[in-house]
């Protein structure tokens, strides 16, 4: 705390006092306009039909009620929605966890003759537009009977995932001391033994936040699910925007139905957002 | 791609590489099992993204060179061969070169938006009291959290024209009326709502990450340019933003390559069917295929997407090599 009150003076030397007030204000303001859009989606799901349909729009709820959220969890394919999102989420993170755990290791660990050549592909990949790849994915899982299936769309989200999972789980790795392998290897340890010893429980709270970050991915995709598979078979993203769709001025289910949709990956999340925010940049912040 | 690594830049060894290799001992057994184990590793990964990414990649080019209608699709008929007619037919057309100009501009104005609101909360964070710092962070990591489609349809519903609360407010000021005001209507005002919603939604990965790059300016420098008399705009200027430097480039074409592929937000706000002027390429492809069953017409847009966006592809490559995140 002392530290911070000293960096705080640094900071503001030779800065006026009305120049902090400015920025206090301004910080603020910022924080605010940021959230009003979220508070928004709040305050419509809480407020009855016609509070949400009022031309003077209320502010805060006069009559707060969960009918919308009840209305949402009825609305055609909800639990459908929930349960093939759980299905497909977790099976293309699990995939990508196991998958990708594996090419992280020989990445991180072996020096071997087109190891940067993997390294680059990956990168590569990670950049290219999924979306650009639909029609060719949508005509080959066609073709294989696994369009409209949980399976077809599972595969996809786990190429979707993979790079990433790959390159995330290179760096938990990578920060393992090298020694320690060796000092178990000297001590007699096979590489399989050290793989299980050492190695797989000091990753495990990378592999954790990768798996998060991974199901916050595969949870808020809609646009394959919508393309591949029909309404009852899509998630709850997909869901969602058929709602939008369907019933255009029912705003407020349609903030509930946005609510639960999101409140997983939002709590998700926030419980990972550390990671979230150096993964990106990692190297580029020396720290 | 073979640039980044650009073996052929290197002074070849004199006299090839064979006496060299011939020096080398032979590798025992136990070696070769070794050398084998890194690539048995990652074959589970090669084999899922050869199968899923670059044989559709490949397909998606052989497709662009066809001709595949529905007939097609439902029939199971080999598509006929056009050679280049399909590029031909979007490079001849004006709606296309509209919808590229328009994914272009967008791109552009959105990221030197964003990016300047990210730098701009980024310092201003740095000013602030650590409760107000606080609440900024609170602030964005919900607005972070947030998926894009639930992003979108709450624009959509802020800006709704009869109900929105933003036309609600607008009207309050005086001598405006904005009452049953429909945004998209006008493409400059429902483009201007595209980007608010993007940099919005964009400002708290690029406030965030600058403002932990921020952190390794050394105090030091700033108050040695302080005590020499430099205004803090000169400080910025030259000591803040050089170090900065390396984080700014990789933010902001980060920034353009997601920006460049805008879909979620125009297809909400627009109900799924964006109207021509709010067309960009990753949408215009899209409905070409599944929209019109153009698939050969909607991969040779998407060819064309890729091959725009791989000089910025590169040279993100380029930078992540020269920071040596890539060892």
């Amino acid at each position: 705390m002392a530290a911070a009150r000293q960096d705080d003076q640094v900071l503001t030397v030779g800065r006026s006092r009305l120049g902090t007030i400015f920025a206090n204000t301004g910080g603020v303001l910022f924080a605010l306009v940021m959230i009003f859009p979220v508070y928004w989606v709040l305050n419509t799901a809480l407020k009855p039909r016609d509070e949400v349909m009022s031309f003077r729009p209320y502010f805060v709820p006069a009559h707060p009620t969960l009918d919308n959220f009840s209305s949402a969890i009825k609305a055609e394919n909800f639990v459908e929605g929930l349960i093939n999102g759980l299905v497909i989420t977790l099976l293309a993170v699990a995939a990508a966890l196991v998958v990708g755990f594996l090419a992280a290791l020989a990445i991180a660990r072996f020096a071997f003759y087109g190891r940067k050549a993997i390294i680059l592909v990956i990168l590569c990949v990670q950049l290219v537009p999924l979306l650009a790849l639909i029609i060719p994915l949508f005509l080959m899982l066609q073709k294989a009977n696994l369009t409209n299936s949980l399976i077809g769309v599972s595969l996809v989200y786990l190429m979707l995932l993979l790079p990433y999972t790959v390159w995330t789980l290179r760096g938990f790795i990578a920060g393992i001391p090298k020694e320690l392998d060796e000092a178990a290897m000297i001590d007699g340890c096979t590489r399989a033994q050290v793989f299980w010893k050492i190695i797989l429980p000091l990753t495990g709270p990378g592999l954790v936040a990768t798996a998060v970050y991974g199901f916050i991915q595969a949870w808020n995709e809609f646009i394959i699910v919508n393309t591949l598979n029909s309404p009852a078979k899509q998630n709850l993203m997909a869901w969602l925007l058929q709602n939008q769709t369907e019933r255009g001025t029912a705003w407020g289910p349609l903030m509930a139905g946005a609510i639960i949709t999101s409140l997983p990956v939002v709590i998700f999340f926030l419980l990972i957002q550390r990671n979230i925010a150096t993964g990106l940049t990692a190297g580029a912040v020396k720290g | 791609m073979q640039a980044v690594d650009s073996p052929t830049t290197r002074p070849a060894p004199p006299g090839g590489g064979t006496e060299q290799r011939a020096a080398v001992p032979r590798p025992s057994r136990r070696r070769r099992a070794d050398a084998r184990v890194p690539w048995l590793l990652a074959l589970p990964t090669l084999v899922v993204l050869v199968a899923l990414l670059a044989y559709p990649l490949y397909r998606m080019i052989v497709l662009s060179f066809q001709n595949m209608r529905l007939r097609e699709l439902l029939t199971g008929l080999t598509p006929s061969w056009v050679g280049f007619d399909q590029y031909e037919k979007a490079l001849t057309d004006s709606t296309f070169w509209g919808v590229v100009g328009r994914t272009a501009g967008f791109t552009v104005v959105s990221v030197i938006l964003s990016v300047l609101a990210g730098l701009g909360v980024a310092l201003l964070m740095r000013r602030v009291h650590p409760k107000v710092r606080l609440a900024m962070m609170i602030a964005m990591m919900f607005v972070w959290a947030l998926p894009q489609l639930v992003a979108a349809q709450t624009f959509r519903w802020l800006t709704d024209s009869d109900f929105g609360v933003l036309n609600y407010l607008i009207d309050k000021l005086p001598g405006v009326d904005y009452a049953n005001h429909s945004w998209f209507v006008n493409p400059w005002q429902g483009w201007s709502l595209v980007t608010v919603l993007v940099v919005w939604a964009g400002i708290p990965f690029l406030a965030i990450s600058l403002s932990a790059g921020l952190t390794q300016v050394p105090k030091e420098l700033l108050e040695a340019a302080t005590v020499d008399g430099a205004t803090s705009r000169q400080a910025l200027r030259n000591i803040t933003l050089p170090i900065l430097k390396p984080l700014l480039t990789i933010v902001t074409t980060l920034s353009v390559i997601w920006n460049f592929g805008l879909f979620t937000q125009t297809w909400v706000l627009r109900d799924g069917h964006p109207e021509p002027y709010y067309q960009t390429l990753a949408t215009y492809s899209y409905t070409q295929a599944f929209g019109q069953s153009k698939y050969s017409y909607g991969s040779a847009i998407a060819v064309i997407t890729v091959l725009l966006m791989l000089g910025v592809m590169v040279f993100y490559i380029r930078q992540m090599f020269k920071i040596g995140e890539v060892d």
